[in-house]
């Protein structure tokens, strides 16, 4: 029992890096008011570039330096469009997502289906990683577990509630028109905080290729950029409730393959629809069962509007 | 900085929205151009052969209107759905699941065909709508955000999908791999491989537009999506009119899917939505929230698809098209945007530098 449940975790954590990079990308975007719908798009891009880096150059912290220029790149196209033109969000993030769907496809042609050989290693920190059922999950994995799980969500949470500059990042969110008043720069502000949450989608299809699922292949992000902007939702926009509920949603990924391991008496496909099926549950009951879920997770009250200076 | 200043109006005049549109899909074509360049294709020859093959050709026209007919559905479910301001974003699954209710039918029912067809087009209909029901009511009744809901059951009808044409119901009789057995019975063709279903996806775009601007319904409709709180203030049942609504738009994808299985591949397979269901949302893009207007934008969506097919044959991957998509739908998002601006004299000091 302590066996599965310490595999069980493991798989959760790795799993849930992913979507735990992604997410907090987003929730950066979408504390200063933009939703970016391209995460799907920007995360297979990652997912790509990584391997074909890594294939060139045998060093995953190259692969991964990559993915996440990539992610900033296609970022700062999706913030051209939405911030900077001010078009419709919805609209450019669809658009990134097909083109960072098509565009990966493509690139990826030649390095589809073969194994991934240079990924971040096996390392297990010396006492810690002997604690019973947490200690190899966090500690006996990888490198990144413990930035993507406690040092970048912690320092997010830092930088957007008990610093001046996250109290303009989120007034920015809030309100433009007052921010702008009070002299914080509010188109800089969302075209730099979607660059950065671009990048960390990209920084999350590269994790994705290079510790967890080390080979690429068409639609192998299979929608985990869109249970990322749904976890936002659920975790009310707030970074470090994010990244918990990416670990408990890693769980349930968990769950089907412990599934499959064991040999439920359930079809693999209907195992494998567990996240989204999970996904859907989390964002519809919550708001069902407490109905005052919805103004206390309440989005940026700016969310998806452009700001325009001389039209109020 | 130049002298000239630009105000924003409030709603884009039609000609200049069209104008910017023309422009943002000639730089999307040069942009694909020199990318095809710089990766070694010729760009002229590449577009020689597509015209000559998908409108110069009896064969590339008569794909044309099998790669319309579903768009022009799943085009009209993302529309009908935005007029009341929502997204379906899900009629990729609702496609698969109009999909396999007639599918369903086909296999498990045995009757002649002018029985069967119709019994089909009714469950069709129903899968679609069945696969919105619980975005529908979380919204209506939660005000759940209904993009990320209808996407998610996308996944989940896909791997349905492939569980029925792999386990259940696969093909048995050939061997054929994640399909199920040729079905029994088709809508008929009327012009070469043209099937019935064509005229009919025209009609019904045309009646939604009818309903949508001459019924009470429909300005109701209009009105909820215009502004929500005027239209509960006038008396307006705001979520019941949502429902209907976003089940319609479920119903029309679904009837996609129905129309594609029995019309244009015969059986049920894994893929088989071929990304019609996204491409609806581009559809309706173009369109701008009139159905009217679905038929031209589902044709210039048919031809980048067809096109597609002759990439396909020219060693580029099938993807690129998805890519192309992607680029024109943001450019033309920017150059609907840019529609709003009209040049104002310099001095006017609300006028924005540009």
């Amino acid at each position: 029992m302590i066996a599965l449940l310490t595999g069980m975790l493991a798989t959760a954590v790795l799993a849930g890096g992913v979507l735990a990079l992604a997410a907090l990308g987003e929730v950066l975007a979408e504390r200063v008011g933009v939703t970016n719908l391209g995460v799907e798009g920007l995360m297979a891009l990652g997912a790509v570039t990584a391997v074909m880096t890594v294939s060139s150059v045998p060093s995953p912290w190259v692969g991964l330096l990559v993915a996440g220029l990539v992610g900033a790149a296609g970022g700062m196209v999706f913030a051209f469009g939405a911030v900077v033109m001010r078009a419709n969000q919805v609209l450019c993030g669809l658009a990134t997502t097909f083109m960072g769907l098509g565009l990966s496809t493509a690139l990826g042609h030649n390095y589809a289906g073969q194994p991934v050989t240079t990924t971040f290693g096996h390392v297990s920190v010396p006492v810690l990683s002997s604690i019973p059922v947490i200690g190899p999950a966090l500690f006996g994995q990888n490198i990144l577990i413990v930035p993507i799980y406690v040092l970048l969500p912690a320092l997010v949470h830092f930088v957007m509630f008990r610093t001046r500059h996250g109290l303009n990042m989120r007034a920015v969110g809030e309100n433009p028109a007052a921010a702008d008043a009070a002299g914080i720069p509010v188109m800089a502000m969302r075209f730099w905080y979607v660059t950065i949450g671009g990048a960390m989608a990209g920084l999350a299809g590269g994790y994705l290729t290079l510790t967890y699922v080390p080979v690429w292949s068409e639609g192998m992000v299979a929608g985990r950029g869109w249970i990322a902007l749904a976890l936002v939702i659920f975790a009310g926009y707030r970074p470090i409730i994010v990244t918990l509920s990416a670990l408990l949603f890693g769980l349930v990924t968990a769950l089907s393959f412990v599934g499959q391991a064991h040999n439920w008496p359930i079809d693999p496909a209907f195992l494998n629809m567990l996240p989204y099926l999970g996904t859907m549950a989390f964002i519809i009951v919550p708001v069902v069962v407490w109905h005052r879920m919805r103004r206390v997770m309440a989005a940026p009250a700016a969310l998806a509007q452009p700001y325009y200076r001389d039209v109020r | 900085m130049a002298a000239r200043a630009f105000q924003r109006l409030p709603s884009a005049p039609a000609g200049r929205i069209l104008v910017l549109r023309l422009v943002a899909i000639v730089l999307s074509l040069f942009i694909i151009a020199g990318v095809l360049a710089l990766s070694g294709h010729s760009p002229v020859t590449l577009a020689e052969l597509i015209l000559r093959s998908t409108l110069g050709s009896r064969f590339g026209l008569e794909d044309l209107a099998l790669f319309m007919c579903p768009l022009l559905l799943t085009g009209a479910a993302v529309t009908v759905c935005g007029t009341i301001g929502l997204w379906n974003i899900g009629a990729e699954g609702q496609f698969y699941a109009g999909a396999i209710a007639a599918t369903g039918v086909a296999l498990g029912l045995h009757g002649p065909a002018f029985v069967l067809l119709p019994v089909m087009t009714i469950a069709g209909i129903l899968g679609g709508m069945a696969w919105i029901t619980v975005p529908t009511l979380a919204r209506a009744y939660a005000g759940v955000n209904e993009i990320i809901t209808t996407l998610l059951l996308n996944f989940i009808a896909s791997l349905l999908t492939y569980y029925l044409t792999t386990g259940p119901w696969r093909d048995r009789i050939s061997g054929a791999q994640v399909s199920t057995q040729r079905l029994p019975v088709a809508i008929p063709e009327m012009w070469g491989i043209v099937h019935w279903g064509f005229p009919v996806a025209i009609v019904i775009v045309i009646a939604l537009a009818l309903v949508l601007s001459r019924t009470r319904w429909g300005y109701e409709i209009r009105i909820g999506g215009a502004n929500p709180e005027a239209a509960r203030y006038a008396g307006i049942p705001v979520r019941l009119r949502i429902i209907s609504v976003m089940l319609l738009s479920g119903g029309l994808a679904g009837l996609a899917g129905m129309f594609e299985v029995a019309g244009t591949v015969h059986r049920l397979q894994g893929g088989m939505a071929n990304n019609f269901g996204y491409l609806g949302i581009v559809v309706a893009v173009l369109a701008r929230g009139s159905c009217l207007n679905v038929i031209p934008a589902a044709l210039l969506m048919a031809l980048i698809l067809d096109s597609g097919i002759v990439m396909q044959t020219q060693q580029l991957s099938a993807s690129v098209v998805l890519a192309i998509t992607g680029l024109i739908l943001f450019m033309i998002a920017i150059g609907d945007e840019l529609a709003h601006y009209r040049p104002v004299a310099s001095t006017t000091p609300k006028g924005k530098a540009s």
